[in-house]
């Protein structure tokens, strides 16, 4: 070993090149894009809602990537349609995901616009389907005797919840909610989207 | 590269303690370096041509939007694509169901009250041609702009009534302006009021304004202690989205019978058995009263990437290679829904249709009487159950909405 010099220099040169194609210039590409109509950034809620989601690592069962028909049958799921680069640009980190031990959840809220349905559910999804593998996040809620003014009640059905008195929602139940619900990218794709239409038809002779 | 000493076969020689591999210059054979010029070669020819793929691939979706989006040029365009599904394409209307267009005393009032027929569409009982009908037609004032509803109007006035007159859009946008926000013209009764010389028109009945009882109320839009509320999923208004269905305008023996499959278990869906579990009998006959009754805009738009014109060659026509009815031939001209039996399919949900052709075709869904659509559902291609699903999606909500509807979907933000 004694050509140092163009090893580093090589090695450096690679790095450079794929920072260059794989950063920098898809980089400048999404940057000519405008926030799609239709798009919200996050209230406060939500984003904090955002953080619960990060933190409770929902992202290991459930991917936000509906896919093209060509690929999988997500529009028929009422997953929604084929996202854009554009769908994500609120979302630091994104959650894209690799896992779909569960549904894609990038269109939840509108399939599912449901607050008690999904404080039901976050609770104990086996109260609605007996054969679900998602764990049960009850630490975001609490019992109590009984609701007061402000509180959130869940919905559940006998032998699910306590003995006696109510399950009541935390904040913190709350706010993962509002994320979910605010999961909406139906909205159409911009004109000047990047967007994968995948290869032509073969048969259609191209 | 390193060396070794050689080894004779049989024999191992160890190398010795003070052995150290060494390397020397050993260029890569040519043969190699020719296979890897070859493959960037060709992989950059790939790259090239698929190139080419893509931009016909951008070209095929752009092409099939545009399809979906733009309206058909030219009055007789306008009338198969709008009107023939349930006035059928020769104007004779359909049996007791839908009026007959062809001399109907309506046309020949000219284009001017066919066009605010059209803007307004029409509720309750009307005498044409001696028949009396009690259906719903659609409104189109949200589907087609003025241009297109002065082409229409002037075309069905000159080949059904037999005259001459011509509208221009600037009369439209001026219709459109007096009769915005006033909601379905109320029958024949109504419309005495523009055409003269009308044969006496049935009366309208009086609606009976009973009112929404307050618990089916609370059902609808607050829930009560084991069930979510309906409103909370299925919208403020019953439109649906995604595959969660549109109930506004299903007839009453329908969702009737739907919600007490659900709660015996012989239809299969997680959400409405734990709901349906929730309901008794009294409940389930005044929510079914209420969706039934419910008259709102359509808010489906095609989204499964199916072929509109295939889609619609199915609805009609059926595919009798693949032993395919027709659709509307039991689910009524435009998929308006024919009783309690057959419902109604026209601007329900496209996931929601897909979901479950596909449900049916895979044993799922099982509660549909004599296994009609089983068959059906089993017989159609992936391909086809999508473009089916999209072309139903693309028609007008029948019956017409209420103004009250229109404008707190255009309100959008339900609070719920
Ligand atoms: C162990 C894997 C797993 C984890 C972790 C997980 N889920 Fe799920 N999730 C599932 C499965 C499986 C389903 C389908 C069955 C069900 O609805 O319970 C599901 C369903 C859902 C649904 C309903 C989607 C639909 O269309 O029916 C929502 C919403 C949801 N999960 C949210 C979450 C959230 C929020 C988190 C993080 C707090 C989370 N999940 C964590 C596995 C998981
Ligand atoms: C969903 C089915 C449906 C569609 C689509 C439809 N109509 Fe109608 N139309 C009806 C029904 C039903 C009536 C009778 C209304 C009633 O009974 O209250 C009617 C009544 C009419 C009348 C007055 C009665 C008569 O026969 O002259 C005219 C004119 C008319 N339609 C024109 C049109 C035109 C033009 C189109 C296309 C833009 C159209 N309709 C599309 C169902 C439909
Ligand atoms: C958690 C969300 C949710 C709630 C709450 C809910 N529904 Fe549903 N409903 C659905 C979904 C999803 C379907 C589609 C079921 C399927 O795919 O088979 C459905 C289907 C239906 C159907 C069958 C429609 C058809 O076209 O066949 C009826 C009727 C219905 N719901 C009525 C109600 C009523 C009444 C309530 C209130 C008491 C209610 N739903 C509450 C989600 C919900
Ligand atoms: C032979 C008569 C018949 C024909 C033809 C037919 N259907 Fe049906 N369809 C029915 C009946 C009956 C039901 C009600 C099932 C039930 O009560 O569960 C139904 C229900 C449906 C539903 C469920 C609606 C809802 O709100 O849940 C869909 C979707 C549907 N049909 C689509 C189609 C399509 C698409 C076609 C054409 C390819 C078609 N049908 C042709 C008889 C028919």
């Amino acid at each position: 070993m004694n050509r140092y010099l163009p090893l580093v220099l090589i090695a450096l040169g690679i790095l450079a090149f794929a920072t260059l194609m794989l950063v920098i210039a898809p980089g400048v590409q999404i940057a000519q894009h405008a926030v799609p109509k239709g798009l919200n950034p996050y209230s406060e809620q939500e984003s904090r809602g955002r953080e619960q989601y990060v933190s409770l690592g929902c992202v290991y069962c459930h991917s936000q990537q509906p896919r093209s028909p060509d690929q999988a049958p997500d529009v028929e799921r009422g997953w929604g349609r084929p996202s854009v680069a554009g769908d994500y640009v609120f979302d630091q980190p994104h959650q894209l995901g690799t896992m779909r031990t569960g549904p894609d959840l990038l269109n939840v809220g509108v399939r599912l616009p449901s607050e008690s349905w999904h404080l039901t559910h976050l609770y104990q999804p086996r109260a609605i389907f007996g054969w679900s593998i998602m764990p049960a996040y009850p630490y975001l809620f609490e019992e109590k005797a009984e609701a007061g003014p402000e509180d959130t009640v869940v919905v559940l059905p006998k032998g699910f919840g306590p003995e006696s008195g109510v399950v009541v929602a935390r904040q913190a139940a709350l706010d993962l909610t509002a994320y979910l619900l605010a999961l909406d990218r139906t909205y159409p794709v911009p004109e000047d989207a990047l967007r994968d239409d995948g290869y032509a038809d073969r048969e259609s002779g191209s | 590269m390193t060396r070794i000493n050689k080894q004779k076969p049989g024999k191992i020689v160890k190398p010795g303690e003070d052995f150290e591999p060494w390397e020397s210059h050993n260029p890569v054979p040519l043969p190699v370096i020719w296979i890897a010029v070859a493959l960037g070669i060709w992989g950059t020819a790939l790259l090239l041509q698929e190139q080419d793929s893509k931009v016909v691939a951008q070209a095929e979706r752009e092409a099939g939007e545009a399809a979906a989006h733009d309206a058909a040029e030219g009055g007789a365009a306008l009338f198969l694509a709008n009107c023939s599904t349930c006035h059928q394409p020769n104007g004779a209307g359909v049996r007791l169901a839908v009026p007959p267009l062809q001399d109907s005393e309506f046309a020949k009032a000219g284009p001017g009250v066919v066009a605010q027929i059209l803007l307004r569409g029409i509720d309750g009982p009307i005498r044409v041609k001696g028949f009396t009908y009690d259906g719903h037609m659609p409104s189109f004032a949200e589907a087609l702009d003025d241009a297109e509803v002065a082409q229409l109007a002037s075309y069905v006035g000159a080949r059904f009534g037999g005259g001459e007159t011509v509208l221009a859009p600037a009369e439209v946008a001026q219709l459109r302006m007096t009769h915005s926000g006033s909601g379905s013209w109320q029958g024949g009764a109504e419309l005495a009021s523009l055409v003269a010389d009308l044969p006496p028109q049935p009366p309208m009945p009086a609606t009976a304004e009973a009112g929404l009882d307050p618990a089916i109320s609370d059902l609808i839009f607050a829930g009560k202690g084991d069930v979510w509320s309906c409103a909370s999923c299925h919208g403020g208004l019953g439109q649906g989205a995604e595959n969660t269905p549109r109930l506004a305008g299903l007839s009453q023996g329908y969702i009737t019978k739907q919600l007490h499959d659900f709660r015996q278990g012989e239809r299969h869906n997680e959400h409405m058995s734990f709901v349906a579990k929730g309901l008794d009998d009294a409940e389930i006959d005044g929510l079914a009263a209420y969706y039934a009754g419910l008259r709102v805009d359509s808010t489906a738009q095609p989204a499964l990437g199916g072929d509109l014109a295939r889609g619609e060659q199915i609805a009609l026509q059926g595919d009798w290679g693949l032993g395919v009815p027709a659709c509307f031939s039991c689910h009524g001209p435009s998929g308006f829904g024919v009783g309690a039996e057959f419902p109604a399919l026209a601007a329900q949900q496209p996931a929601y249709v897909a979901s479950q052709l596909a449900a049916w075709a895979g044993g799922h869904r099982n509660n549909s009487p004599l296994g009609l659509m089983d068959r059906i559902s089993e017989a159609l291609p992936e391909a086809d159950r999508r473009a089916v699903s999209d072309y139903l999606a693309s028609l007008p909500a029948v019956p017409a909405p209420e103004p009250q509807a229109m404008a707190r979907i255009e309100g959008g933000e339900d609070e719920l």
